[in-house]
């Protein structure tokens, strides 16, 4: 494969969808939803039958320590880009302390396995070249589902161009090809592998997974540009939904709760009892299934 | 005589206290409210395994309830959709969305490993509310924030929405919420709901 093919496609890709945005209304939260959503599904089918399987499988024969180190080199190489966006940012003295965690775990940290600088003080910091446009006033666009990829803004998608550029990562193949592709899927391992808390938490949490996954994208993504300062006038606080505007359905139920909550109580206590019977229940027909074959 | 005057002092002192104490109760400011739920949270963590699902969500249920305006959040969560909804729809929806509210907590706060949970400052909001930021101590972890916005309610307040490491639980529920109302309708909604609850309580 081509070197570095895959920041040519990403930015292809970004460039067409980019032109097709210009003509977007920006009013629109997700315009291209129907598309987004086939995306999804499909990124979802992958994970299922490909990655999933293989990343269950890398957590299941490699320790603890070791998957930590792939972690933590990865996202050693993750700080050139990281010091980058620092300076671009004008954070100086954030970028200080990012060049002092970089040299020290690719030296003491025997070449970034081990994250001595987290023992010393020196905090992880996020940040890319989409946070880098959004200080600089570049709106984000709409939102998209790229395939195999997942989601991102018309924003993020150049800009995820420009952080492969200047992720070392990226240029594994420099050295010798044949440790380019061995690089790169150990890359996307781990991160497979570091997202199993997010996607079981979302299959538990989201009534509709796709409406879930871009709220909590743009969300974090938005926290991530502002440094995690609080929207101190959340536009759904400021609603004039006061007591007196409240229907009194609403309210009643309010008021009424008390009275209802004792049998809410049992009915919870209830889950259990009927979890074991069904089991009880699944457990004989199993044993009569058994003695009918016999 | 003397001791009359002193009984007759003492029961004035004991009811002066009694109503104080009630009042107390009844006017706890923001972060009061905040200490008593988080306080909550953490030893329904410390006896999570030994009360199971059923305990842990009897355990919680008052103290989501007197924390939070949950008839708000419900009535907030489904938008401009809500004024569409008859009244027994109005009902139904902040029945199940209190027991999926109790219910989720139940299950994500069930067991502990030392967590913490740590009030950082309060804010006032330009619309009368109040921000109190806090994070959750993970032990070899990152701490998670969580942001509540509290409005005030009577001599109290209420928390209305919940801003964990940036993520707005009401905005998230108000666009899935929506977004299941004007596609599939209110019954499913409901469903959806419902079956959310029963798969936390066998999880």
């Amino acid at each position: 494969m081509e070197k570095y093919a895959h920041i040519k496609i990403i930015g292809l890709a970004c460039g067409a969808m980019l032109s097709v945005n210009a003509i977007a209304k920006e009013k629109v939260a997700d315009p291209y939803e129907s598309f987004n959503r086939k995306m999804y599904e499909f990124n979802e089918s992958v994970d299922h039958y490909v990655a999933a399987p293989i990343a269950n499988s890398y957590k299941a024969v490699t320790p603890n320590f070791l998957q930590t180190g792939v972690f933590n080199f990865f996202n050693n190489l993750k700080n050139f880009n990281v010091v980058i966006n620092d300076v671009l940012q004008a954070k100086f003295s954030q970028s200080a302390s990012d060049m002092g965690r970089l040299t020290m775990n690719s030296t003491a940290g025997l070449g970034g396995f081990i994250d001595v600088a987290k023992h010393v003080g020196l905090e992880q910091n996020d940040e890319d070249f989409d946070q880098t446009l959004a200080v600089w006033g570049v709106p984000k666009g709409s939102y998209l589902v790229m395939p195999l990829i997942g989601p991102m803004t018309m924003r993020s998608c150049p800009a995820s161009a420009f952080d492969a550029a200047t992720n070392p990562a990226s240029y594994a193949s420099i050295p010798a090809n044949y440790i380019s592709a061995p690089v790169q899927f150990m890359g996307a391992l781990n991160a497979r592998a570091n997202a199993e808390g997010a996607l079981k938490f979302i299959n538990e949490a989201a009534m509709d997974k796709y409406v879930f996954t871009r709220e909590s994208f743009l969300q974090w993504r938005k926290n991530l540009e502002t440094d995690g300062k609080v929207n101190m006038d959340d536009d759904l606080m400021s609603e004039s939904i006061d007591d007196a505007s409240l229907t009194q359905n609403w309210r009643d139920y309010g008021k009424q709760f008390e009275s209802t909550a004792q049998s809410f109580s049992s009915v919870a206590r209830q889950f259990d009892q009927t979890a074991k019977t069904y089991e009880q229940a699944s457990h004989k027909i199993d044993q009569a299934r058994t003695s009918h074959t016999k | 005589m003397r001791l009359k005057k002193l009984a007759i002092l003492t029961l004035s002192l004991s009811s002066l206290y009694a109503t104080s104490a009630f009042s107390q109760e009844e006017s706890a400011t923001a972060r009061q409210i905040i200490d008593k739920f988080q306080t909550e949270l953490i030893h329904v963590m410390k006896d999570g395994k030994k009360l199971g699902y059923a305990g842990r969500y009897e355990k919680l249920e008052p103290a989501v309830v007197n924390s939070h305006d949950l008839p708000k959040i419900a009535r907030i969560v489904v938008g401009k959709e809500g004024e569409k909804l008859t009244e027994e729809q109005q009902k139904k929806l902040a029945e199940v969305f209190t027991r999926i509210s109790v219910a989720s907590y139940a299950h994500n706060f069930k067991d502990f490993s030392g967590e913490e949970f740590v009030i950082d400052s309060e804010e006032e909001t330009k619309n009368g509310g109040v921000v109190i930021h806090s994070h959750l101590n993970i032990p070899d972890d990152k701490p998670v924030k969580f942001d509540y916005m509290l409005k005030e309610k009577g001599a109290s307040w209420r928390i209305i929405n919940i801003i964990a490491n940036g993520v707005s639980d009401l905005a998230l529920k108000r666009s899935e919420y929506t977004a299941i109302l004007q596609r599939d309708g209110f019954d499913a909604l409901i469903s959806q709901i419902n079956e959310k609850i029963d798969n936390y309580a066998k999880q």
